[in-house]
């Protein structure tokens, strides 16, 4: 199954004379699900804020290819217009909205611009009954303590922004450090879940991660990034074994 | 009885407003401190066109409003981006702005001197005050019925998320910028309108009718009631406006040489009143549900 490309272009990002992000050429989602690596402060969490356009790059391209075969050129759109596009991202740092419920929050987010009108006050009860298979279905999969309840623990906010986003059904997912928070069991069945998609709705899935037995587990390619340059890409067996690599991200000492 | 009804109307158009500030603020998160400015416009532009210009009551309300509404997209096109304290002080600005264009521009609204008269738009002879009267409570009723609605639908949902997380609103689709202006647009220009209908209310209008405490009144009822319940700006006008003006200032026999200090102190207590809600119960008496 074609997956959906990001090409990056002669992408700089500076903050305060600092280059946090400087990269030539790098195409993503080349394989279904890829890993995004590097140690702290390599730019792994700024590279996605660029292609998602929550930052602006200081000069170069983003591209952006979906599976059909069209190539858009998202330099200069919206965060809100490229997650319509089906580019999406979700979050390292817990984010919720504090006065929906769990299922108003999804509820957002599978509202559509046609149903997002201030006139458009009757007939809502359709939206809701439409999708309630796809909310149950989610809800069943992950344990909410009360799933008609606000989402309570980080944990519960963790789940629920991944759920969010596969809500929109995304063509391209960003996830920033999904596991974070989440117990070993929990994020077992959210890397299974996004293995599932990414075979049956043709998902494509880039990674950003610290945990490396999860990216050498799921990941079919590895980017890894430092210093905000790509370093070396290649499958995980490769990454894995790459004396750089290790050098990169635990010090020479340690080798 | 005319006295009555007179007051009446007025705390009715103080729902409606606490209402629309509810919309903006209770929901939005919009920090309008500017209500006067879109309702005096609404108020003063009905009454400028229908004196000035003898353009019929309808017409009049009708262009007045979208008057107020064209203004308010380009003041929200300037601001609503930014931060809550320049919302704050821009609508503030702004309807410090239609405040002295009142008074200074005396070739088209006669300036302290005043403005009128502004008549009923029908006359059912001895009780048309009390028919308007009416018409002023079922059109609250419907824009509070409105509010009820809204807040189960999907744009309910959307306002609160903005209010919420705006960036993560963003990130999941929502264009909240457009989305912000178009709501501040619609709910300001109905601020407007309900201006447009206070205007023969009031019959003969002085620019002391527009002054910031209108605002201070609208926002301290809604705090009081409760911002994010439908029925706080209600409950909020009556513990404020209407226990002052409509009980203690008609019924209470004070001694004559007090009455004059009754504004004041009235001030005085709704500061107490918000010190002692905020204190105890932030949400306002009703809470948030």
């Amino acid at each position: 199954m074609a997956t959906t490309k990001i090409v990056l272009k002669n992408i700089r990002k500076s903050f305060g004379g600092r280059t946090v992000v400087d990269i030539d050429n790098l195409t993503l989602g080349a394989h279904p699900i890829e890993g995004l690596i590097g140690p702290n402060g390599a730019g792994k969490t700024t590279l996605m804020s660029l292609i998602t356009r929550k930052l602006s790059a200081d000069q170069g391209q983003i591209l952006y290819l979906p599976a059909n075969g069209a190539k858009v050129d998202i330099t200069h759109n919206s965060l809100d217009e490229v997650a319509r596009m089906g580019l999406v991202r979700t979050n390292q740092i817990i984010q919720d909205f504090e006065s929906l419920t769990i299922r108003d929050s999804l509820l957002l987010s599978l509202s559509t611009p046609h149903f997002d009108k201030f006139y458009r006050i009757f007939g809502t009860q359709k939206l809701a009954q439409s999708v309630n298979d796809e909310i149950d279905f989610y809800l069943d999969y992950f344990p909410f303590e009360n799933p008609n309840g606000h989402a309570l623990s980080a944990g519960e906010k963790k789940l629920l922004d991944i759920i969010r986003c596969l809500m929109l059904k995304p063509k391209f997912l960003l996830m920033d450090e999904p596991t974070a928070g989440l117990p070993y069991d929990l994020t077992q069945s959210v890397m299974a879940l996004m293995q599932k998609k990414a075979v049956e709705d043709g998902l494509t899935i880039l990674i950003v991660e610290h945990d490396l037995d999860l990216i050498w587990e799921v990941c079919d390619f590895v980017h890894f990034l430092a210093e905000g340059q790509l370093m070396t890409q290649g499958t995980p067996e490769e990454i894995r074994k790459n004396q750089m690599v290790a050098e990169k991200y635990m010090g020479v000492s340690h080798v | 009885m005319a006295y009555f009804i007179f007051v009446f109307s007025g705390i009715i158009i103080y729902i409606a407003l606490a209402n629309l500030l509810h919309l903006q603020f209770g929901l939005t998160g919009i920090v309008n401190f500017g209500v006067v400015g879109f309702w005096g416009l609404g108020m003063y532009g009905t009454t400028v066109l229908i004196v000035q210009y003898d353009l019929p009551f309808l017409v009049a309300v009708v262009l007045a409003s979208l008057l107020t509404a064209v203004l308010s997209l380009i003041l929200g096109w300037l601001v609503l981006d930014l931060d809550s304290q320049s919302i704050i002080v821009a609508t503030l600005a702004f309807s410090t702005i239609i405040f002295y264009l009142v008074t200074t521009e005396k070739w088209l609204t006669k300036g302290v001197v005043g403005i009128g008269t502004v008549s009923f738009p029908f006359d059912v002879g001895r009780r048309t005050d009390l028919v308007y009267l009416a018409f002023l409570m079922i059109f609250t009723a419907v824009s509070m019925w409105y509010s009820w609605k809204l807040k189960q639908a999907p744009y309910g949902r959307l306002l609160l998320a903005i209010q919420d997380n705006e960036p993560l609103a963003r990130g999941l689709g929502k264009a909240t910028s457009r989305e912000k202006l178009i709501f501040f647009t619609a709910t300001s220009g109905m601020m407007g309108l309900m201006g447009a209908l206070h205007a023969p209310v009031n019959q003969f209008l002085t620019p002391t009718l527009i002054g910031p405490g209108v605002t201070f009144t609208v926002w301290i009822a809604l705090i009081l009631g409760g911002k994010k319940h439908v029925l706080g700006g209600l409950i909020g006008v009556f513990v404020t406006v209407g226990l002052f003006d409509l009980l203690i200032e008609t019924y209470v026999p004070l001694p004559t040489n007090f009455t004059i200090l009754v504004p004041n102190i009235k001030l005085m207590l709704y500061g107490l009143m918000l010190i002692l809600i905020l204190m105890f119960r932030p949400l306002g008496i009703l809470g948030d549900r």
